[in-house]
């Protein structure tokens, strides 16, 4: 029972991360429709920004934190400003900003491993390594710390878009973007923030995951896919989806290499048949939008 | 003899020719570089042509290259039986993979066909002494089959064959109705459907015969080096295709023939100042190529014909 | 129509282009230089690796060709990146072939020198891997020019378990990596282990990408295993293992593979593996080591360990063969390498040799050491071979 405690928080813990970069997918993806397939590298660029402030320049995480997730909603702000925002304007087909920002992918990868080099690098855990006990419930400082950060994270950004005028204007124009330009919304604004608001959740996701597994040029991928399997299983209409569909994809990958009787090598595979399963299945995910029955 | 006969002979005369003639690097270039078209051309017709980007192209590729082998030398079937059993795999796979997957639209289709070939490469690392795992199989060769040996020029014509054969067919299916079928779903599937076409056959039967077409270039891939490993059907080869069909000029198969060519010798020839950039070169031109020239490189020589035409009819 | 002016085109531009690439990459046949051919990897899954086997081929060029190189020519290195692709491998070995060079060196990963040699067997050229360990590369092909200097699979996992024999440990468990050289020594391991009796009760892989190896680890601290065997090789997989290891409480003794000889795994999960014992094939005690490391550090300004050293050596032994062949000539290069015996180098434990008369794999049997990692900092060596 023990274990399957101590299994769960680790399910938490990766559910968070997953949960995150699904976020970030979904923060772009309900107001301009756009899959940005570039949040994996997005989160690799907030951890390769976490060794350049926190392990290079030495700063305490309280700077260095909020400094990184700016880094990045800049540079998603940017990517909107240059592979999306000319394909919105001359009306181009559906597809293109997609595949701009698949290129996007590979210019982020490469440009980093051109200026970190190829080796990898070194993020100090903040609140050192060791074994935290709540009662029966027993994880790392690391672990909890993601946790609480990323419930935190998702508490802000639920109250962001139920709560504030800002919000409630993504809403709408996710919706309908013709009707919100009618009411005045400012779509090219919305754009622009969804990317930078996306930058910076895949960002924080980067920074957390950085002193877990180290950071290489090669960490956005893997991150991209799981991520985009989290957001297809919990669903696009809402935020509370995306860190549904992170806990459940850890769930179902974490239980399946324990209890399952078979060989760990093919236990791998679990998540892309719980891919294949959603998409087939239920496409639209576990939570629908308000509004849809 | 038309027009359209006499460039197509001079076309393959010259394919034909260049297997036979180049040898050692540039031979084992050319080699690579005629299979890089015909996945480039198939990949195209799906993805440019039938408006269906799946990331499952490069696995059937796979699929192809493993069958044949396994098929002969892990089954012991002859040669000509096992090719024949690794296009029928290829086909009855792709239509298993098809029919639930046509269902889905734009990127989603990408991601279903991405955790299937993810799978596929965990399958082939976990095969143990089916596939190889991690080694990979080595240490076999067509020789002693249609007396022609698996390496030198002579292959190389064989891999030519294949090439302009999928050329061949995707042409002829371009041209037929079922082009116009797939174009029409492409542009937009509800007009398509209130035109009469048959929606779902039309794209399993795309995703099908491209993906089959794919298969047979593994055929021949296998016995290029005689060595087949896991690492070569990931996903980085995928994307590789995907800027070049893009930069070339989607839906068109010169854009498709172009993008392959300029893509697959410019690292090659670049090497000596870009080095490793190259990628980062692609990607940027990818981008660029996306946001200003949507028609690609065929584009803008398209422009070029047509002034040199304008040029001509003036006079 | 357009179209069909296009494939006349395409076919035209095609050759135009290719014989350009042909030419283009047709260095001028310089007679004063013998080159030898490394394929390397700059922007892929091995690049981490092949840096530092780069630095040591380096060092070990500048001492030829200071001494005044070998048969009164100095040696040119030619340098083409596979980017860790088998199949672009075998195109970059042809390329080398035909750009005039003596011999080839592999530095990447086992499946493109697998690749590779498909083309060099063809070619007749003298290939070598300074550090692949895949068994596989001299058994499944016959081919006579290829030679291997790294420690195979199975003479590592044999150097460990007779380490361990004092220790008479019943049950292992075994955990890899989802990569090709994880997957495949963890096969190694297992099948070498198995066949000494030991009982393998656990064989759990991590996958490359992930944030933590809990479930992994659980499964293997609930099979009570005598002591922990990792077979991985990528770095980030390695920090969730050890992350697991201590968080999970274990206490079992870890034994890794050559991979952990790599000092980068100190800097990024500092402190975490307090008494792992590790394979590696250089002894920094030994005389040879000693001169390597003064040279090295004067040149590169670092301390070296395995892979430096692997590039150090394979360069010396094709340079003694060149000299002892007293041409360059294939066949007359690969009867000198293939004699090659009793070359004491950088690598190897005391008092082992580099022998390619009985093998084509030629690092000793006995040749690879233990050393423990303490204070985060490689420790000497504390057994060597495989008797103990």
């Amino acid at each position: 029972m023990e274990d399957f405690l101590e299994l769960m928080v680790s399910v938490c813990e990766a559910g968070s991360i997953y949960g995150l970069v699904a976020l970030a997918y979904q923060i772009v993806l309900r107001p301009t429709g756009i899959i940005n397939f570039a949040a994996g590298e997005w989160a690799a660029i907030g951890a390769f920004a976490a060794v350049s402030f926190i392990t290079w320049w030495k700063l305490p995480l309280i700077i260095g934190l909020p400094m990184c997730i700016l880094a990045v909603g800049l540079v998603g702000w940017l990517t909107e400003v240059i592979a999306v925002q000319p394909l919105l304007k001359r009306d181009a087909p559906e597809l293109s900003p997609v595949l701009s920002l698949l290129g996007m992918l590979i210019i982020y990868r490469e440009t980093v491993s051109s200026v970190y080099g190829v080796d990898n690098l070194f993020v100090p855990m903040p609140f050192g390594f060791g074994r935290v006990e709540l009662g029966s419930i027993a994880g790392t400082s690391q672990s909890f710390f993601i946790i609480i950060t990323v419930v935190f994270s998702f508490t802000l950004v639920w109250l962001f878009f139920e709560r504030t005028m800002w919000g409630k204007a993504f809403q709408a124009v996710a919706i309908n973007r013709v009707a919100a330009a009618l009411l005045g919304i400012n779509l090219r604004l919305v754009t622009a923030m969804s990317f930078a608001i996306g930058g910076a959740v895949a960002g924080l996701a980067g920074v957390l995951l950085a002193p877990i597994t180290s950071v290489h040029f090669l960490m956005g991928l893997p991150l991209a896919v799981k991520g985009f399997t989290a957001l297809v299983i919990g669903g696009v209409g809402r935020v509370e989806g995306a860190l549904l569909g992170g806990l459940l994809l850890a769930f179902v990958e974490k239980v399946t290499i324990r209890y399952a009787p078979i060989p760990s090598g093919l236990a791998l595979g679990a998540p892309f048949l719980l891919l294949i399963l959603f998409l087939l299945l239920r496409p639209s995910g576990l939570l629908r939008a308000r509004g849809e029955q | 003899m038309s027009r359209v006969w006499l460039s197509w002979l001079l076309g393959i005369v010259a394919i034909v020719a260049l297997s036979l003639i180049l040898e050692g690097y540039v031979g084992n270039l050319y080699r690579k570089l005629l299979l890089t078209v015909a996945l480039c051309l198939s990949f195209n017709y799906l993805f440019g042509i039938s408006g269906q980007l799946a990331f499952s192209h490069i696995a059937f590729y796979g699929i192809g290259a493993y069958g044949v082998v396994i098929l002969t030398y892990k089954v012991g079937l002859p040669l000509p039986l096992a090719i024949i059993g690794a296009v029928i795999s290829c086909g009855l796979l792709s239509f298993i993979v098809a029919v639930p997957a046509t269902r889905l639209k734009g990127f989603y289709l990408a991601l279903a066909t991405l955790a299937f070939a993810q799978l596929f490469n965990v399958l082939l690392l976990q095969g143990g002494d089916i596939t190889g795992g991690p080694e990979g199989i080595s240490g076999f060769s067509a020789k002693g089959y249609f007396g022609v040996p698996s390496s030198g020029g002579a292959y190389t014509v064989v891999i030519a064959g294949i090439l302009i054969f999928t050329f061949a067919i995707l042409l002829l299916l371009d041209r037929s109705w079922f082009g116009r079928a797939c174009r029409a779903i492409r542009d937009n599937e509800a007009a398509a459907e209130a035109m009469g076409v048959n929606i779902f056959r039309t794209k399993v039967a795309a995703f099908v015969v491209t993906s089959t077409l794919s298969g047979i270039a593994g055929i021949s891939y296998a016995f290029a080096d005689n060595y087949i490993n896991p690492t070569v059907f990931t996903l980085e080869p995928l994307f590789l295709l995907l800027f070049m069909i893009i930069v070339g000029g989607t839906g068109r198969h010169a854009g498709a023939i172009l993008g392959a060519v300029v893509l697959f010798l410019a690292p090659e020839m670049l090497e000596a100042w870009i080095g490793r950039h190259y990628l980062l070169g692609f990607g940027v031109v990818m981008v660029l190529v996306i946001l200003f020239l949507p028609s690609g490189l065929i584009g803008l020589v398209d422009r070029f014909q047509d002034r040199l035409a304008a040029h001509g009819d003036r006079q | 129509m357009r179209t069909k002016y296009n494939i006349k085109w395409y076919g035209l531009f095609s050759a135009i282009l290719l014989v350009a690439a042909g030419l283009w990459s047709a260095t001028a046949t310089a007679q004063d230089t013998i080159k030898v051919g490394i394929i390397t990897d700059r922007v892929g899954n091995s690049a981490a690796w092949a840096k530092p086997i780069e630095a040591g081929l380096e060092l070990a060029l500048s001492e030829i060709n200071g001494a005044g190189g070998v048969l009164g020519k100095k040696i040119e290195l030619v340098y083409e990146s596979d980017q860790s692709k088998p199949d672009v491998s075998a195109t970059k070995a042809r390329k080398l072939i035909d750009a005039g060079v003596v011999a080839i060196l592999s530095i990447t990963n086992s499946p493109s020198t697998q690749q590779a040699q498909t083309v060099t067997m063809n070619a007749k050229m003298v290939h070598m891997t300074p550090a692949n360990s895949a068994g596989y590369l001299t058994t499944k092909l016959k081919n006579p020019y290829f030679f291997q200097m790294g420690p195979l699979g199975s003479t590592q996992i044999r150097t460990l378990m007779a380490y361990n024999k004092k220790n008479n440990f019943k049950r292992v468990a075994l955990v890899k990596d989802n990569s090709g050289l994880g997957t495949y020594l963890g096969k190694i391991f297992r099948q070498s282990l198995e066949a000494g009796g030991t009982k393998v009760v656990a064989e759990q892989t991590i996958e490359i990408g992930s944030t933590d190896a809990i479930p992994q680890m659980q499964k293997v601290r609930a099979a009570k295993p005598d002591a922990i065997y990792h077979s991985g090789i990528v770095v980030s997989a390695m920090a969730t293992f050890f992350k697991a290891y201590h968080q999970l409480g274990l206490k079992q003794p870890v034994l890794g593979s050559f991979n952990l000889s790599i000092p980068k795994y100190l800097e990024v999960i500092p402190g975490m593996m307090e008494g792992v014992a590790f394979i590696d094939a250089y002894d920094p005690d030994k005389a040879q080591s000693k001169a390597f490391a003064a040279a090295y550090k004067k040149k590169h300004g670092k301390t070296p360990f395995s892979l430096p050293a692997y590039g150090y050596d394979g360069l010396k032994v094709l340079v003694s063969a060149i000299k002892r062949a007293g041409s360059t000539n294939n066949e007359k290069l690969r009867s000198a390498m293939a004699a090659t015996k009793g070359y004491v180098g950088v690598l190897g434990a005391k008092g082992q040799s580099v022998n390619f008369t009985k093998n084509r794999a030629g690092f000793s049997v006995d040749g690879a050491v233990v050393r423990i990692i303490k204070k985060n900092t490689h420790g000497p060596v504390v057994h060597s071979g495989t008797k103990n």
